[in-house]
């Protein structure tokens, strides 16, 4: 057992937080929003990393590591699909998960070649609309014209499925890990009724629940991309598993870090308000918390959650 | 690289975990729903249970091996936990001898303590009881009253424990009194093993929810206790007792359970769990993601506290999640229950099951310290500056 990435993985997400943050750090998204082109300064800091050649589909190691990535981009709410461009098929520049019905992602106006693959592991080319409003509204997303759909079979592509699906949650558990500690400094240095918001115990339950669920979010991580990795034929339900805690956690963990902000965290010259307007397509996209969980539902039939700990049920029913 | 993730226990737990199931299969009778009901047989299941478990050195695996133990992994003690409490804990009240008695008596009892306490607990024979809880002093424990004052070779202790489980059926009670009056409350306490037998002691069941034997009162009159008895150093019973809640920190296995109860309903209903509202197997399949993200923080304390690197943050926040976790478990089985057709045998042990769990997760945020308390303990570790 062993519950932690491993230290190189860290150790490289430790890096690309660094070197985001000399790129810009938080004024990253603020910039991209105002001229959306210079969302290439993210991309051209991460290729100096060597980001790019990582290779997640093809070795654990380098998973854990673009796992790291994503999860660093989401702190600086990264106005970037990297965690989709580490995704990517060998055909393409980056990969989404799509609702066919109505597929969209926020990779607007980047010029890269796309691939969608629905949840049934079909996949095939994906062209990115123009964008027909300001990403202060959109956040980056637009729809997306599918070319025809292979019939890769879930059986084939459930690594790739759930890689799609488990990628992007690092990077909501990065804006996640944010969200939090700027609401941590928050409420220690926001002094009203004579002392720290953080001594009144209303405000410290508040923040003690959000960690559960920022926590929860992180184990459920861990434990998706191992499954990946060791190519658990459940890997797909594991990956929405841990796509319905997250954002079931994102709603908790930012209504609580826009409460405790009070009106400050509205404000442009705050990052929780970024964060926030940022997740939203993390949360959204493709499937919402209803969505997924219905999807969820589906994929454990009768079965529940399998996992290495011994089929539960197993145990014989009720004996 | 150096090596990354790796959720799979290992062989040894693997094999244990099949060895603990295929003797509850055998020993343990369908429908028993654990010790504490009114009917001698559950109490006898449990000591036939334990008998079997110390032939088989399975009892005590945690224990050293100076001890009779197995020196067993973390792995293979977090498999036990699981697999007793998901059979509705067929050791009884005997998993609390084994679990701390045992082991803080190891710690800091004498050689004499240790002969004559630790045997009997590795074979399973002996209850003990917990006299911590008191009528003033729940949460706030350090403001207890039960006084021992010392009588020659003896010690002299009255007052009043509540909330004691299983005292009507325990031999021994592991009790924390107060021996002086210091500056802080938390000085001045110490750790008496007291037998039930003594005259002065006297144990009133309190009917409740939870069913009989989980909580009592035990009145103690002059109850005279020999200086032998007192565990580790008089004055350092606060220190004996943080102790003793350190092995209660990953406490009882909740999520294996719940886990257990939510994948037996689909299994009995069959085709007619199709026909349950959408909505309700989602909150099914919502709550089974819970499960196993309370599973996984188990084993995120376990991993960090074998390394000596668990904080009161991180085993709080586990608790926080665990004992929501039984609540909202139960809250989705009553209303499939309700909702399902589910008969003949099987269907009414499963009933019965749900009913039991329903009632005794109510409990779940309140026993072994207020789930707000751990919320403190989080905060304080996420807001040290406040603190
Ligand atoms: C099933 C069961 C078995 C038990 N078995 C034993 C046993 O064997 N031996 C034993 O000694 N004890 C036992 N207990 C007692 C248990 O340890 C106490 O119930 C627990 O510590 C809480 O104390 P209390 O019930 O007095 O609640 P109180 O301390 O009165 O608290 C009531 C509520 O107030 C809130 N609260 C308390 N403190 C704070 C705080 N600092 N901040 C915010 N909110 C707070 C919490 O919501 C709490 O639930 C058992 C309890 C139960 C339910």
């Amino acid at each position: 057992m062993n519950t932690d990435l491993s230290p190189e993985a860290t150790e490289f997400g430790r890096e690309v937080l660094r070197a985001l943050e000399a790129a810009g750090g938080d004024a990253l998204v603020q910039q991209a929003e105002a001229d959306p082109d210079r969302r290439q300064t993210v991309a051209a800091a991460l290729a100096d990393l060597g980001v790019w050649e990582l290779d997640p589909r093809g070795d654990g190691d380098e998973l854990e590591a673009a796992a790291a990535v994503a999860r660093s981009c989401g702190s600086w709410a990264v106005p970037y699909p990297v965690a989709e461009r580490l995704a990517r098929p060998p055909d393409a520049d980056g990969l989404v998960l799509v609702d066919e019905a109505r597929p969209q992602a926020a990779v607007a106006g980047l010029g890269l070649r796309w691939a969608a693959v629905t949840l049934d592991g079909r996949r095939g080319p994906a062209v990115p609309r123009e964008a027909t409003a300001p990403p202060r509204t959109t956040a980056f997303v637009t729809g997306l014209d599918l070319g025809p759909l292979d019939d890769g079979g879930a059986g084939d592509r459930a690594g790739e499925v759930a890689l799609a699906l488990a990628l992007p949650c690092w990077t909501l558990l990065g804006m996640l890990d944010r969200a939090l500690a700027l609401t941590r400094e928050h409420v220690l240095r926001r002094t009203q009724f004579g002392r720290p918001l953080a001594a009144l115990q209303g405000v410290q339950f508040q923040v003690a629940d959000a960690e559960v669920e920022r926590a929860g979010v992180e184990v459920l991580a861990r434990y998706a991309l191992w499954s990946i990795a060791t190519g658990r034929p459940e890997a797909v339900a594991d990956a929405l598993a841990l796509r319905s805690a997250a954002i079931d956690a994102a709603d908790v963990v930012f209504r609580v870090a826009h409460q405790l902000h009070g009106a400050s965290g509205f404000c442009d010259e705050t990052q929780v308000s970024w964060l926030s307007r940022y997740s939203l397509p993390l949360r959204r996209l493709p499937f919402g918390p209803t969505a997924t969980r219905e999807r969820l539902t589906r994929a454990l039939g009768r079965r529940g959650l399998p996992g290495p700990y011994g089929a539960a049920a197993a145990l014989g029913g009720v004996r | 690289m150096a090596s990354g993730l790796d959720f799979e226990m290992g062989p040894a737990a693997t094999t244990l975990r099949e060895e603990l199931r295929a003797l509850v299969a055998e020993e343990v009778p369908a429908g028993y729903l654990g010790a504490f009901t009114d009917d001698p047989a559950d109490l006898a299941v449990a000591q036939r249970f334990c008998g079997v478990l110390a032939e088989r050195g399975l009892l005590c695996l945690a224990w050293p091996a100076e001890y009779g133990g197995r020196d067993a992994s973390v792995w293979e003690q977090a498999v036990v936990r699981e697999e007793m409490w998901a059979a509705h804990e067929p050791r009884g009240a005997q998993y609390m001898g084994v679990n701390w008695v045992g082991p803080t008596i190891m710690r800091h009892g004498t050689p004499e303590q240790k002969a004559q306490h630790l045997p009997p607990i590795a074979r399973g024979e002996v209850i003990w009881c917990q006299g911590f809880s008191e009528p003033e002093a729940g949460s706030d424990l350090a403001s207890l009253r039960t006084a021992a004052r010392p009588d020659g070779d003896t010690w002299r202790i009255s007052g009043q424990k509540v909330w004691t489980s299983y005292a009507t059926m325990a031999q021994w009670c592991f009790l924390l009194a107060r021996t002086s009056r210091e500056e802080r409350r938390q000085q001045g306490l110490t750790v008496f093993l007291v037998p039930m037998t003594n005259p002065g002691i006297e144990v009133r069941p309190i009917r409740s929810m939870l069913g009989p034997h989980h909580l009592n009162e035990v009145f103690l009159d002059d109850v005279v206790v020999d200086a032998a008895n007192v565990l580790g150093a008089v004055g350092d019973g606060w220190r004996v007792v943080q102790e003793v809640l350190a092995f209660e920190r990953v406490g009882i296995a909740r999520y294996a359970r719940c886990e257990r109860l939510l994948e037996t309903a689909p299994a009995l209903l069959g085709q007619a769990w199709e026909e349950l509202a959408g909505e309700l197997r989602g909150r099914w399949a919502r709550i089974l993601v819970q499960c196993r993200r309370a599973r996984l923080l188990a084993y995120r304390v376990l991993a960090l506290q074998s390394e000596g690197r668990v904080t009161p943050g991180d085993s709080a926040a586990y608790r926080i999640a665990v004992t929501r976790l039984d609540q909202d478990v139960a809250e989705v089985l009553t209303e499939i229950v309700a909702a399902a057709p589910l008969d003949g045998a099987e269907g009414e042990e499963f009933r019965a099951e749900v009913e039991d769990h329903w009632r005794y997760s109510q409990a779940s945020t309140v026993s072994s310290g207020a789930i707000d308390v751990q919320r403190v303990l989080l905060a304080r570790a996420l807001l040290p500056a406040a603190s």
